[in-house]
């Protein structure tokens, strides 16, 4: 194995190449947005229009490079803004090509016309959104930009660490190819995008057998049978397309769990849609999580023999059943305390609305927590503030760090 | 040029029944291209009259395979069509954009330009008929000076000139732009055949005639085409890099208003207080031919 001189990344020598742990694999440190741009190359995305946004933009210029050095044979074209990134993956999905980009804040708000038009014509691709918010201008990590698109009809996962959105964004492929239904995987700004960490690279081949060539679906174009797409449709059809839409979403918790078992099975790391953390019938509060927070939380909770942790990595469709098999252990008297780096505008935070619309029904007390907007840092102090207050006369929806 | 006699079309490329208004231009103009363009086509529509025209879900007015886009971005979602296509081995199947000038001059511009500026090979098409008629004829930078629309408050109609759409597109520099009247069907299907076998961007400007929202007799439609050509308002003309071709030159000097008064959109212009907006329209017009000669001697 040679050493690439590369900045961007470290390759280990020898004897990592074919760890035991995970056959087929190599060890390396990279960056997040490289760990995203290395899943496209694994699973060959052949169309990938680009147009740079901070902090995503080294996942373009990574996916640049890979093009130019001949590691992926794509078509990567430089478009005129992400509303048209946007347009022109959708043509290529329509086209039969497996399209992949990345966006981030503005550009993803930029392109919300075009999110509900692919979603809604059903078009498989998978995009990388690496959050920040919107004007104020603002850089750093933030989940507003991707959470205030989750009623676009897109599927959304979130990564706690880069090898997570690693793996995603090659599960991400073998989901929507599945269901017609486009994939958002988000990863935070600079706490994972910029920052380095361990890497298993699986090899292109492990890749092949799990992930095969893309298939033409019902949205291609066949020149043998010309169709039109996406004219109008009037409203007994409108209504009909989705009914149909929503019965392949139903569908989605339950093919993501399964894929991420099957994922396991070729790569020896398993996914599960949410992920359970010391929740028995003895924990007396659970921390609700997304991203990179989730790894603060796990350190934090070693102290706490009597917090436990949910990390949500499917968000959209809300994975209700495996949040409710999860709590199922609690006690009556269990707090929920959602952790949110987010802020839509109302009185509770994104993940606080999904839970409680999950969890409707059930009498759990549950209390919002808004932390670390705009790239905040949430260091373990702000995590034991958090657990201190949900114990102390908590809000419905409380505000960290901000006195 | 003499005006062409022989119109009929003898392979037609479209099913009957499209569902445009009486005297549209869109549709004698879609089935000129699709006989030259053929089935191995693939269409892109941003939102626009043709949008409706081409048949609501499950009617297909074209023999060819037609995506409809948003209305910002039909030049990047061609772009996307192409790219595909050109990665599966169907170099030679042709991408068509389908545009009115909404969609062109104004939300479409920036992702025209994108395009342009990439020489994509695709072939643009504009149905310029001078405001958004899909809507309820509202101003676009494309209506002209002195037009009537439903959204010029105050005076009641256009106070401003219209955008150089060609001048514009000259500027990126293409293999081949040009305008083309419906009125003049030798030169506009010569155009469309010379535009199909051009590689890189091409974009054609077509007149089109709108009779709801230029408020004229359906039946005057070619006819009125063919006077605005006649009278300069719309000359014809090829760019093809930095080159201009004039490719017809009227031998009589009309005046603007022999075409603007048949349209009622140009009405007001008749009244003595408005008068000299006909003089202004006419100095503008002579001027740019003018510009024309100068840029096709250069």
């Amino acid at each position: 194995m040679k050493k690439e001189n590369s900045q961007n990344s470290i390759t280990l020598e020898e004897p990592f190449l074919d760890s035991p742990r995970y056959p087929r694999h190599v060890q390396m440190v990279m960056k997040g947005n490289y760990a995203a741009a290395e899943a496209a190359r694994l699973c060959r995305a052949g169309f990938i229009p680009a147009y740079p946004i901070t902090p995503q933009t080294t996942i373009v210029e990574r996916l640049s490079e890979l093009v130019s050095e001949g590691k992926l044979d794509a078509t990567y074209i430089n478009m005129d803004s992400e509303h048209s990134v946007f347009a022109a993956a959708m043509g290529a999905a329509i086209g039969g090509e497996r399209v992949f980009t990345a966006t981030a804040g503005q550009g993803l708000f930029y392109a919300h016309e075009v999110l509900q038009a692919i979603a809604h014509f059903r078009l498989p691709m998978v995009v990388c959104n690496v959050g920040r918010p919107s004007i104020p201008w603002n850089i750093w990590s933030d989940q507003s930009d991707s959470l205030s698109q989750r009623d676009t009809g897109w599927i959304q996962f979130y990564g706690e660490s880069s090898q997570e959105v690693l793996d995603t964004i090659i599960q991400a492929y073998m989901l929507t190819e599945r269901v017609q239904i486009p994939v958002l995987v988000v990863l935070d700004a600079f706490y994972q995008s910029h920052t380095s960490e361990n890497i298993w690279m699986p090899d292109q081949n492990l890749a092949d057998r799990f992930l095969p060539p893309i298939q033409a679906g019902p949205m291609s174009i066949d020149m043998k049978q010309p169709k039109s797409f996406g004219g109008l449709l009037p409203p007994e059809y409108y209504n009909k397309m989705n009914y149909s839409f929503w019965k392949a979403m139903n569908q989605v918790e339950a093919i993501a769990e399964e894929i991420g078992i099957d994922f396991g099975a070729h790569f020896g790391r398993p996914y599960t849609n949410v992920e359970a953390v010391n929740i028995g019938p003895k924990t007396r509060l659970v921390l609700v999580t997304l991203s990179s927070i989730t790894s603060t939380v796990r350190g934090v909770i070693r102290s706490y023999p009597e917090i436990g942790l949910l990390k949500l990595r499917l968000f959209k469709p809300f994975p209700r059943e495996a949040v409710r098999r999860a709590l199922a252990p609690l006690s009556q008297d269990a707090i929920i305390a959602t952790v949110e780096r987010n802020f839509l505008g109302d009185r509770e935070g994104a993940i606080m609305q999904e839970m409680k619309r999950a969890l409707y029904g059930l009498d759990y007390k549950m209390y919002d927590f808004f932390a670390g907007a705009g790239g905040k840092d949430v260091p373990p102090e702000t995590i034991e503030k958090i657990i201190h207050r949900a114990f102390q006369h908590p809000e419905e929806a409380n505000w960290v760090d901000v006195d | 040029m003499k005006p062409a006699l022989e119109f009929l079309i003898k392979d037609e490329k479209v099913y009957s029944g499209a569902l445009s208004c009486r005297g549209c231009g869109w549709s004698l103009l879609v089935r000129h291209l699709a006989s030259i363009l053929g089935e191995d086509t693939v269409y892109v529509a941003p939102a626009s009259c043709f949008s409706i025209i081409s048949g609501p879900y499950p009617l297909q007015e074209l023999k060819a395979n037609l995506v409809h886009t948003v209305f910002a971005a039909a030049p990047a979602t061609a772009t996307g069509v192409r790219a595909a296509l050109d990665r599966q081995g169907k170099k030679d199947t042709t991408v068509v954009i389908l545009a009115g000038d909404g969609g062109t001059f104004d939300i479409g511009l920036q992702a025209l330009s994108g395009a342009a500026a990439r020489n994509e090979n695709i072939l643009y098409i504009v149905n310029n008929n001078g405001a958004y008629m899909n809507t309820g004829i509202q101003s676009s930078t494309a209506t002209p000076y002195g037009a009537v629309t439903t959204t010029n408050p105050g005076a009641g109609f256009k106070r401003v000139w219209p955008k150089d759409l060609m001048g514009i597109i000259a500027a990126h520099n293409l293999p081949y732009a040009a305008t083309a009247s419906l009125a003049f069907l030798d030169d506009l299907r010569k155009k469309v055949e010379k535009a199909k076998h051009t590689q890189g961007f091409r974009l054609l400007m077509i007149d089109g005639p709108c009779p709801p929202g230029h408020k004229t007799d359906p039946a005057m439609s070619i006819h009125i085409g063919r006077l605005a050509v006649e009278t300069r308002l719309f000359p014809l003309f090829e760019i093809e890099r930095q080159h201009y071709t004039i490719n017809y030159r009227p031998v009589k000097n009309i005046p603007v208003e022999e075409c603007m008064k048949h349209q009622g959109r140009f009405k007001q212009l008749f009244q003595p207080e408005n008068r000299h907006m006909i003089e202004e329209v006419q100095a503008h017009t002579d001027q740019y031919w003018l510009r024309l000669e100068m840029l096709e001697g250069m």
